[in-house]
């Protein structure tokens, strides 16, 4: 027996509460046109044209996507999207993703030439798996994007990706449907999402 | 004889006493909604927008009620419940499909709705330093004419006096539905403390609400 069992007015309260508003497809549009916006990035581009043959569904998402860009770029243009937390803003949606509006500002801030991607190598050690990728904020977390290659040997998977100086979460998806850390690289906690990330800095030779 | 507070909650009183009777409460948590097909979420992982606007279309009512509850500003609910939506679209590759869904997307929107919370209550802070400005804000314990005293604001108000880390369990438990075990796994925490912020939530929503319609 719970607390509300015994207090009626404290149940009606609750029902009070459980109200559902009404589904305002608007905003149900709004927040379809934001993550497209927020996922359409130079990371995803060769995705875009990968997939561009494959279906009609990927289509209409580019096309969603692109046309909420340019949205997004109105609301900044106008002045109208309002501060606090992160939002799809227009560095997010022009530049590749990254995991903080701050950590987009820094990008935006170096230079050309610090900004120049870096080759880096990412190993992971798994016989048994059929697919391995790697995932992370430098690619929206596309299993797509940087699909890893298998040793000789079987057990090994690497993969050699540019990357954008800084720092940066990532991981490995295993069989595009388990996500594994990197056992070799410090991990910290996603505040935003609960899970664990694997941290790569990336700097220039 | 029926207090007009009581007759507009449907409340009747028995006899001479001041004892309340309703019809019987049978579901004390609310059922979840038909879960949404696996085939939509997996297609939404693979960056499929109908299957994610499946999802949304699904879950925005429940979100922007969590939203509301939550924040210390409501207006704010449907910009949160948009992050956390933008938030859950780019981690999707990463879902697990042995999580349950549902619970990972309370997870990512209590977290928005936290971060705004602090927010908010550092800008408070950093804003209302006079006195004088203080005794004129109206609030929930002092009465006042500009209050509309119908049952939902009062409910809400009295919500709203819950501390933000009792008002978030509760709501999961009671408003959205989850066992305390899942709540458990979402949060961390254990489910003796989950009971007692629960407990405490209800308490205080009870005695808010019992002053004037007690």
């Amino acid at each position: 027996m719970t607390d509300a069992d015994h207090d009626p007015l404290l149940q009606r309260a609750i029902d009070e509460l459980r109200q559902v508003p009404p589904l305002d497809r608007d905003a149900v549009r709004r927040v379809v046109s934001a993550a497209a916006a927020a996922r359409l990035s130079a990371a995803d581009e060769p995705m875009f044209v990968e997939r561009a043959a494959r279906g009609r569904s990927i289509r209409i998402w580019s096309a969603i996507g692109m046309a909420a860009a340019a949205a997004v770029v109105g609301f900044v243009a106008r002045g109208q999207w309002r501060t606090g937390g992160e939002r799809p803003a227009v560095a997010t949606a022009l530049a590749p993703t990254s995991a903080t509006p701050a950590t987009t500002l820094q990008t935006a801030a170096v230079s050309d030439a610090d900004a120049k991607p870096v080759l880096q190598q990412f190993v992971f050690d798994n016989a048994r798996a059929k697919r391995v990728s790697v995932v992370g904020d430098f690619n929206t977390w596309n299993p797509s994007s940087a699909v890893m290659t298998r040793s000789s040997d079987g057990g090994l998977w690497s993969a050699i990706i540019p990357i954008t100086p800084g720092r940066h979460i990532y991981g490995f998806m295993v069989d595009d449907s388990l996500f594994t850390l990197d056992p070799r690289a410090p991990k910290v906690r996603d505040a935003d999402l609960g899970t664990d990330g694997s941290v790569v800095i990336v700097g220039r030779p | 004889m029926t207090r007009p507070s009581q007759a507009r909650l449907g409340l009747k009183t028995a006899g001479r006493g001041n004892h309340l009777t309703t019809s019987p409460f049978s579901l004390q948590r609310p059922a979840f909604a038909a879960a949404l097909d696996p085939k939509t979420i997996s297609r939404a992982k693979l960056g499929d927008i109908d299957a994610f606007t499946a999802i949304v279309e699904a879950y925005h009512s429940r979100c922007l009620r969590f939203a509301r509850a939550m924040l210390r500003n409501p207006d704010d609910a449907e910009d949160m419940v948009q992050e956390a939506f933008v938030r859950l679209y780019r981690a999707l590759p990463r879902y697990e499909e042995r999580q349950r869904f549902e619970s990972w997307l309370f997870q990512i929107l209590g977290n928005c709705c936290r971060t705004a919370n602090t927010a908010a209550r550092r800008h408070d802070v950093q804003t209302v330093e006079d006195d004088d400005v203080l005794a004129r804000v109206p609030s929930p314990d002092m009465p006042d004419t500009q209050f509309d005293h119908e049952w939902g604001d009062d409910v809400r108000r009295a919500l709203a006096d819950v501390p933000d880390y009792n008002r978030e369990i509760f709501l999961l438990h009671y408003i959205e539905g989850f066992a305390y075990d899942e709540i458990e796994r979402m949060t961390g925490i254990k489910q003796s403390a989950l009971k007692m912020r629960v407990k405490r939530a209800s308490d205080m929503l009870r005695t808010r609400l019992a002053e004037r319609y007690g």
